[in-house]
């Protein structure tokens, strides 16, 4: 039998529309015009440290409750903002809420004065410095260090090639080890048809254009799908200012220092050098078993980016195999700063386990 | 959740799959790998064809060419990283910061 239609129904429904109608054409003129720009990266914080382009911030968010403090290395290519997107849809501002102590390590923009930064000023020299100025401000002689992405292996190498390194958890958020398993993202530098020099512009360094364009490749027409829903959720102020500030970060890459560029690709994209778990660095082997902390492989199971395989050596190479653990998480290369599966379950799970490998603090105390 | 997607939305994602499935195979292809290199190495060779041409014609007039900015940039550069390396040397002379106190 065909359901009645209720008059009272027809009109709530018509009104709905209605108001919908003028609410897409509001915000349709504002997204055409690029006014009201999302508020990104909008938890407070201050910066603690800077050398160079780094810098540490430290997020002042609500009482300290936990101990050590959390220091988050952000990857090399993107922008650190996608860790605390949007009010709501943030990772540092669930981990502040959850009673952390959470420090950013963010590189900045690099220009043509970083071009000769290489893994080692990166591991070596930038890292030590970053843990000690968490550890002076904060006064904790451990720390957890977060690495998303490529910020995950600069994590990883500065906690097993430092023998004082005084980390107690080690976690790595979508960390890639096996470049072979990195897909079309990096096969044109595997099989040696593109050469570093030839991405590496006149600032010794690969544009960010030339990185975007990497990332746009994977899935060219992903773009009009996502158009047509925002075109749909036009109406709903919270879809369209998610939506401007996931754009926003997707075309916001930064330039990759050459030289690091140089080692990323003849080490660990065409040797494929850390699924042997050692990497020369500097004039000494660094092993990924001499990681003295709890390890965390947090993966997610649909990220096209660094694909779980790329990640899976982790469980065998990191640390102790007493100490490490795996983390699946539902969601792609971003649910492990923003997204509703990120609210739902990366971000709680990620407070969870850091609090649980963390100390409660006798006295809780403001940042 | 799908089903409260409207018909024409569910319309465009599917026709969306239908058309960037394949084109995500291709760009995956060998063939396509070698198109970009070609194009990347034909336009770097056209560039440094132009480059080039313009270099003398500026030279002849005595004027400094992109290549020479480039150069002195690169130059100075590397001047500014020595010049910064060399001060953050000295500020860790200076004032080495104390080691953390313990707390936990």
């Amino acid at each position: 039998m065909p359901p009645t239609l209720n008059p009272l129904d027809l009109v709530t429904r018509i009104n709905r529309d209605v108001e919908r109608s003028l609410l897409r054409a509001r915000n349709g003129v504002r997204y055409v015009r690029g006014s009201h720009a999302p508020k990104v990266g909008a938890t407070p914080k201050e910066v603690v440290w800077r050398r160079g382009k780094a810098e540490v911030w430290r997020y002042r968010n609500g009482t300290i409750r936990y101990g050590p403090p959390v220091l988050i290395v952000h990857s090399l290519v993107s922008r650190s903002y996608i860790l605390d997107l949007r009010p709501g849809s943030s990772l540092v501002e669930h981990l502040t809420d959850a009673g952390l102590d959470v420090f950013m390590l963010d590189w900045g923009v690099p220009d043509e004065l970083d071009a000769d930064n290489d893994l080692e000023r990166y591991v070596d020299w930038y890292l030590p410095r970053a843990v000690a100025a968490v550890q002076r401000e904060t006064g904790c002689r451990e720390v957890t260090l977060a690495g998303y992405c490529l910020g995950g292996v600069l994590a990883a190498l500065y906690a097993a090639g430092h023998k004082d390194a005084r980390v107690r958890n080690l976690i790595l958020m979508a960390t890639p080890l096996d470049f072979d398993e990195m897909g079309a993202m990096v096969a044109l530098l595997r099989e040696g048809r593109l050469n570093p020099e030839e991405l590496v512009d006149d600032t010794g360094n690969v544009p960010a254009d030339a990185l975007y364009s990497g990332f746009y490749m994977q899935a060219p027409t992903t773009e009009i799908a996502q158009k047509a829903t925002l075109l749909d959720n036009l109406w709903n102020d919270e879809f369209v200012e998610g939506f401007q500030a996931m754009a926003q970060w997707s075309r916001d890459h930064v330039p990759f220092p050459g030289a690091a560029f140089r080692q990323l690709v003849e080490e660990f994209v065409r040797k494929n050098v850390l699924v042997t778990g050692s990497i020369r660095v500097g004039d000494r082997e660094i092993r990924f078993a001499d990681v003295r902390a709890n390890v965390l492989n947090a993966m997610a199971e649909r990220d096209n980016v660094v694909p779980p395989a790329a990640v899976q050596p982790i469980m065998q190479l990191v640390g102790d195999p007493a100490r490490r653990e795996e983390m699946r998480l539902p969601g792609g290369h971003v649910t492990f700063g923003t997204g509703r599966s990120a609210v739902k379950h990366t971000m709680p799970q990620l407070a969870g386990w850091i609090i649980e490998h963390s100390d409660e603090r006798p006295e809780p105390e403001e940042p | 959740m799908s089903s409260n997607r409207p018909l024409w939305l569910r319309a465009v994602h599917r026709v969306e799959r239908a058309i960037g499935e394949p084109v995500e195979a291709a760009v995956r292809t060998d063939t396509y790998f070698d198109l970009v290199t070609k194009i990347n190495r034909t336009t770097k060779s056209a560039k440094r064809t132009v480059g080039g041409a313009s270099t003398k014609v500026l030279h002849l007039a005595n004027l400094p060419a992109s290549s020479d900015m480039k150069r002195m940039r690169e130059q100075l550069s590397r001047m500014e990283r020595r010049i910064n390396q060399l001060s953050e040397n000295v500020a860790e002379l200076d004032g080495s910061p104390p080691d953390p106190s313990p707390h936990d």
